[in-house]
């Protein structure tokens, strides 16, 4: 059963001079224990897409379903990490990772375990009291994290959460995420990643879903079957990454592209 | 103590006593900059007291007798201030909130703020206590509630625009976050909403304190000798001066200053500091709330640029705002929006049924007013309005002319030379956080002699206008990006040509917000420097539209009231003609033509 269905999306955004079409007639599933990634080039609409998804934004035509029921507003079962961090500066650490569950309307006291419990998950012990601003980059998007996890999702989205960290932080951070997705006591239940980085989609996701050129479409469904971990050295892993490079630039017409082991899957979009 | 460093979201230049982002030494800085305003406060009374007593056989024991009433009198000051500082909050709140929250809303109240800021708050006073008096059977709530509303008028207009700006440029991402989380209502209000507020409501309320201190003593210098007095220190100083009382006028300046002091050191410092918490400091795109400012000038740059926000406003969309009413009709709705459009209609429909029962209450007044018979006397003064706002107009430009020749200078020096900066920019902020208007009886009592009528209206007016025209000046030339002082240099460009072509043009933008802000502060100080006449016996008056409005408020029963309304309809018409056709355009054209970003 999918969990999320994505149906003939097209989203268009009224302009000066009539209105853009940013995507057009994407589909696409995501099952139980996905990793997905959503790579492209600039303006694409991958940030979009993952809006709609939530719910933060409606589409044009077309649905998304969660569930099979569609999404009509924004999904309480779903959960968002952004690329600045989006943390409250007024807010300590611990409050900041406490926002979603006072909107859900939790008793003070479970808070409290929940948030204690996913401020260990993420590493961040010891900052409970700390602010935004006394943290680096790396620490703030662990914020970012802890506070969609508390909320227990069903699908994390994650909105190119490693772009505004230095390379470093952001191969750390990859790992530990990978970690939190291993740990089967943890939510949630899929992961939707949106990246410019197509190397950090394959190191990551089990399927990676590249859209061409804005009014986008879905170019090609690639499946990595890669074993984890993944060595980014590894001959495999750079056919792949060429492939999904290859089908960005080319960008116009989809290919059905071959995972690593040589199955041929066929192309999720239809032309 | 040097103002440099990073620009608020207005492009001014940071503030002075709380910022502690920026250059070395930041809460070194402060600490520094409070024990110098302490001194100050403490110094700059006790120098006045020495050289009176030193002059004339003043005792401190003497000062000293009439402290008590000062206090009494000065409290009530304090209470209508406080009165009106929330009742501007919580306006400033709701109609801020709205605004930002409602797309058509939006489009009628921003541009209705613009005008009500853009007219002078003193003109309605006169009719602020008919009003309030009327309704009010007893005497002096009718005047108190007057005066609270004069205040409110004094201080509101900025909180509003504090609390629209801060919450339209809340960062997406936090909206979104609350979005995500699906925060609402009063769990949405306390997290996100009011705390970006907050950074921009301490600095407004300082801001507006500032300017109620000034209308406040203003007003009760106004009513010191009508029916309707209010005690208050306004009128206390006025007894003391037109008694030649000069112990007690200290008396009464002493507790002025004392409260202000406190108000900074108890209120306003520890509330600035609370509010830094609140600032954004992440943003890469520069969004960012950047420390509040408790000292004056951040107050008088943050005045110029809510009223030059306005005056942006009405530049960057059609200039009338009965044009903009008409185009929220005529512009056609996207797609998406159309849902929504019946719910905007209702809206709009709302407020414009409002405004227009607002026009014809006014409307129905005037012509209650102008109804009876009028006396010809009455008449003769009326007809003489324009030539008196004529003189009225050039007796601000006098006295913005002698501003201009005193801040141009003033803060070119005191901007380049750091150890003037340090003694001097503290004893400039102390002297402006001070309201000018209590010294009016003063200059009416005492120096009269020696400056004619008109060259005390022109000083009282300078003092009224000088600190918003030069706070913004030193800002402007802050503000000049050192590469063009570099390379004018390396050109050989000196002296007047240097000043010419590069200060001159890099600081015009600061220059114009500067002048429409004096500008706006001549036009309230006039009602209360052209009619001098503090007590019965010592009317001393000068041709002018202010002079009309005390007169039509003077005259005995309700014989004057065309007067005033006709002085004030003609004061409004010309105040906000200049600013649409001079200060707009010079404005945009100094923003286009001059602005170094």
């Amino acid at each position: 059963m999918a969990l999320i269905r994505v149906e003939h999306v097209s989203k268009a955004f009224a302009g000066r001079h009539g209105s853009i079409s940013i995507m057009q007639d994407i589909s696409f599933d995501v099952a139980n224990s996905d990793f997905l990634a959503l790579v492209g080039p600039s303006g694409c609409g991958k940030s979009t897409l993952l809006r709609l998804i939530q719910g933060l934004d409606r589409p044009t035509s077309g649905q998304v379903l969660f569930r099979d029921q569609p999404i009509s507003s924004v999904c309480p079962q779903m959960a968002m990490v952004f690329q600045s961090f989006a943390l409250y500066p007024w807010l300590t650490v611990a409050q900041n990772v406490a926002f979603g569950l006072e909107a859900l309307g939790w008793a003070p006291d479970r808070i409290k375990n929940q948030v204690e419990r996913y401020i260990s998950v993420t590493g961040l012990d010891g900052f409970q009291e700390a602010y935004p601003r006394e943290l680096s980059g790396g620490m703030r998007q662990r914020v970012g994290l802890a506070r969609a996890l508390a909320v227990e999702p069903s699908v994390l989205l994650m909105d190119e959460p490693f772009s505004a960290l230095d390379p470093l932080t952001a191969e750390g951070l990859r790992e530990e995420v990978l970690q939190l997705w291993r740990d089967p006591d943890l939510p949630p239940e899929a992961v939707l990643l949106v990246s410019h980085n197509i190397e950090e989609a394959i190191q990551l996701a089990d399927r990676v879903i590249v859209l061409a050129r804005r009014p986008s479409h879905v170019l090609a469904d690639v499946r990595v079957d890669l074993p984890r971990p993944r060595d980014r050295k590894s001959s495999a892993f750079y056919d792949l990454t060429d492939k999904v490079y290859s089908l960005i630039t080319e960008g116009g017409a989809p290919v059905a592209a071959t995972p690593a082991n040589g199955a041929p899957t066929p192309p999720q979009q239809a032309l | 103590m040097a103002e440099g460093g990073p620009t608020g979201p207005d492009g001014g230049d940071l503030p002075s006593r709380l910022a502690d982002t920026g250059a070395a030494g930041a809460p070194e800085r402060v600490s520094h900059s409070a024990r110098r305003s302490a001194a100050l406060y403490v110094a700059i009374p006790l120098f006045v007291a020495m050289y009176a007593a030193a002059s004339g056989g003043l005792s401190f024991a003497g000062v000293a007798s009439y402290l008590p009433t000062a206090s009494v009198d000065v409290s009530y000051s304090f209470l209508r201030m406080a009165a009106a500082y929330f009742a501007s909050l919580g306006f400033a709140l709701a109609y801020g909130y709205y605004a930002a929250t409602h797309r058509t809303g939006e489009r009628v109240m921003i541009p209705i703020l613009d005008i009500l800021q853009s007219i002078p708050i003193l003109g309605f006073f006169p009719f602020a206590l008919i009003f309030f008096a009327g309704l009010t059977p007893g005497s002096w709530p009718g005047v108190n509630l007057a005066s609270v509303f004069l205040i409110f008028t004094s201080m509101a207009w900025n909180m509003v625009f504090g609390v629209y700006e801060s919450l339209k440029t809340l960062p997406a991402e936090l909206k979104e976050v609350s979005d995500t989380f699906r925060l609402r209502g009063f769990l949405l209000f306390r997290r996100v909403l009011f705390p970006a507020t907050i950074n921009r409501l301490v600095y407004n309320s300082v801001l507006s304190w500032t300017a109620g201190w000034f209308f406040l003593v203003e007003a009760e210098i106004f009513t010191t000798n009508s029916s309707q007095a209010l005690p208050g220190i306004g009128s206390f100083l006025s007894f003391a001066a037109s008694g030649h009382n000069g112990q007690a006028f200290l008396a009464g300046i002493f507790v002025l200053i004392v409260l202000i002091a406190l108000l900074d050191f108890a209120v306003w410092r520890p509330l600035g500091k609370w509010a830094q918490r609140f600032r954004y400091d992440t943003a890469p795109s520069g969004e960012g709330e950047v420390g509040p400012a408790s000292g004056p000038a951040g107050r008088f740059r943050r005045v110029a640029a809510y009223v030059t926000r306005g005056v942006r406003t009405g530049v960057s969309r059609i200039s009338t705002p009965l044009v903009q009413l008409a185009s929220i009709t005529r512009a056609p709705a996207p797609r998406s929006e159309r849902r929504l459009a019946l719910v905007s209609y209702v809206e709009v429909g709302a407020i414009l049924v409002l405004g227009w029962l607002i026009l014809i209450a006014i409307i129905v007044a005037v012509y209650n007013v102008f109804s009876g018979p009028v006396l010809p006397g009455v008449w003769a003064q009326i007809a003489s309005l324009p030539l008196a706002m004529g003189a009225s107009a050039l007796r601000v430009t006098a006295a913005y002319l002698v501003c201009l020749a005193v801040s141009l200078p003033l803060a070119m020096w005191l901007a380049r030379s750091q150890r003037a900066a340090r003694f001097g920019m503290p004893t400039v902020e102390v002297i402006a956080s001070f309201p000018a208007t209590a010294l009016f009886p003063v200059i009416i009592f005492e120096l009269i002699p020696y400056l004619t009528p008109e060259g005390a209206a022109v000083l009282m007016l300078v003092t009224g206008m000088m600190w918003y025209l030069f706070f913004n000046i030193l800002s402007g030339i802050r503000a000049l990006p050192p590469d063009l002082e570099e390379a004018a240099t390396s050109f050989g460009v000196r002296g007047w040509k240097r000043f010419t072509r590069v200060v001159l043009p890099g600081i015009f933008p600061a220059l114009i917000t500067g002048s429409i802000t004096a500008f706006g502060g001549g036009w309230n100080t006039l009602i209360v420097a052209e009619y001098l006449s503090v007590s019965h016996s010592q009317t001393l008056s000068l041709f002018g539209v202010g002079r009309a409005i005390d007169l039509g408020y003077a005259l005995p029963g309700r014989t004057g009231y065309p007067l005033m309304v006709a002085g004030l309809l003609t004061l409004v018409a010309t105040v906000v003609a200049i600013n649409e056709l001079i200060w707009k355009p010079l404005y945009r054209r100094a923003v286009d033509k001059y602005r170094v970003d």
